[in-house]
């Protein structure tokens, strides 16, 4: 987990260095003010701090499917007076709580850290986008200046909820240091897809802290019994797909088929 | 038929002053005349059934010449059928000759034949423009926005693809779309966040 990335602090330094030129539109003129350093920081630490949160979650939860498997192998639901049963269920509920322990604990990071970009990727937004430009201007931004024919600069667009957090966060600082020396267009989408995504990300951290707040005064009433309920399977499962997802379930869009190579007719009625 | 109505108007008739019975009556024959006259010279406004698309625009406009302003629409409509029966890129250029023609004889004005010409052949979306800020102008009507690019798209299909095949220009604007979703979906929210 510690990833090639994120503890290198030469590289992201040496990165930043070449991007943030690129980004503040320093060599296009009046370029999208979209990806300022500040923003820029918010995204890299919110990937460190889900990075973290992964570190400290993977082995729990690997402990907690692995104490799952045996209590369902060794026929344990509903045999309480097996003694076997009665220690494997309480080691499932001490792995348990020791995962809220971990979550509750970088939670309040991770939710710091997202708001952080969300609120500045939003004053962007609005000021760049939304009062700035009209909506042809929106358009024109977004179609840039691609001749016809040539391979857009595609950012991935939303729908990667299969990937670990930190992986998209990395994505998504590599896709603005690509795009940022592309085309502002490419600029403007990443923008809106890290946003929408910073927004469903808060919401999913405040239900996850009241999950666990819920769910911690369960267990501890339930000490005793130490079954997994399937309240408590629900947790599990919720903080593994939004930490870990599934990877390798990118869904992509459906480009467009290989062009003629032609150069288009352009009317003298064209805009 | 209704013999009471009959009745009823028949009786209305009678009580009215003579008068104002000759000039109804003076104005009624005044239009039965004009009527006629029209009748002899309203000019057969279907077009040519033909496949070949300069033999449908020539058919086109001589109607138009002929009076059939009205059923411009129409024609561009049969026209766009014609040309997918033998879609090719020069199809563009009939398209916006036929256009500029239109708007030469002044029955399209420049904007409407710029609107139309963009609509149909165009990666940029007619919908989408406006003179004001987006989060003024288009946020607040963001659905119908999204509604109306949709239906243009559909046009762009007629016009770029199947009519020109012009794939790479109707791929692009079909994209352009998906981002201006995702582009106006976060813009909008962040306006909206602004002003609470």
């Amino acid at each position: 987990m510690a990833s090639e990335f994120g503890s290198t602090r030469l590289f992201a330094i040496a990165l930043l260095v070449v991007a943030t030129p690129l980004l503040t539109g320093a060599a296009r003129g009046p370029a999208l003010q979209l990806f300022p350093t500040t923003v820029l920081e918010d995204i890299k630490e919110t990937g460190q701090v889900a990075e973290d949160m992964e570190t400290g979650l993977q082995e729990v939860i690997s402990r907690l499917d692995r104490q799952q498997q045996l209590y369902v192998e060794s026929k344990c639901d509903g045999a309480v007076e097996d003694p076997g049963c009665a220690r494997i269920a309480k080691q499932l509920g001490a792995s348990y709580m020791e995962m809220l322990d971990v979550m509750g604990q970088r939670l309040p990071d991770m939710e710091r850290a997202v708001n952080s970009t969300r609120t500045s990727l939003e004053k962007r937004l609005r000021s760049e986008l939304g009062l700035k430009m009209t909506p042809w201007a929106l358009q024109e931004t977004l179609l840039g200046n691609q001749p016809d024919g040539s391979e857009p600069a595609q950012p991935k667009l939303r729908g990667r909820s299969g990937l670990r957090l930190s992986e998209r966060f990395r994505q998504y600082y590599s896709l603005v240091a690509q795009s940022g020396s592309k085309a502002d267009h490419s600029l403007a989408v990443v923008a809106s897809d890290i946003y929408l995504d910073m927004e469903e990300a808060s919401v999913l951290i405040a239900q996850t802290q009241e999950e666990i707040g819920r769910a911690t005064l369960l267990e501890e009433l339930n000490q005793s019994f130490g079954v997994i309920t399937p309240e408590m399977q629900q947790v599990v499962n919720g903080v593994k797909s939004i930490l870990f997802g599934e990877s390798g379930q990118v869904i992509e869009l459906a480009g467009p088929p290989p062009g003629s190579g032609q150069i288009e007719y352009e009317s003298p009625l064209e805009w | 038929m209704d013999m009471r109505h009959t009745e009823t108007k028949r009786g209305s008739i009678m009580n009215r002053p003579i008068t104002a019975i000759v000039v109804r009556a003076i104005v009624a024959l005044g239009l039965l005349g004009a009527a006629g006259g029209c009748a002899t010279s309203t000019p057969d406004c279907s077009l040519a059934a033909t496949r070949n698309l300069d033999s449908a625009i020539d058919s086109a406009k001589s109607n138009l010449q002929a009076g059939c302003v009205a059923y411009f629409d129409g024609y561009m409509d049969q026209l766009l059928e014609v040309a997918a029966g033998d879609p090719q890129p020069e199809n563009k250029r009939a398209f916006s000759d036929f256009l500029i023609w239109s708007s030469d004889q002044g029955l399209l004005s420049k904007r409407q034949a710029q609107e139309t010409w963009n609509r149909f052949f165009n990666v940029k979306f007619v919908s989408l423009q406006g003179d004001y800020n987006n989060c003024a102008q288009t946020c607040p009507v963001r659905d119908d926005v999204l509604d109306n690019m949709e239906r243009e798209l559909a046009d762009k299909e007629r016009g770029m693809l199947k009519a020109s095949l012009d794939q790479n220009g109707y791929y692009r604007a079909d994209r352009l779309l998906q981002e201006t979703e995702l582009v106006l979906a976060a813009t909008c929210r962040a306006c909206a966040a602004g002003g609470r």
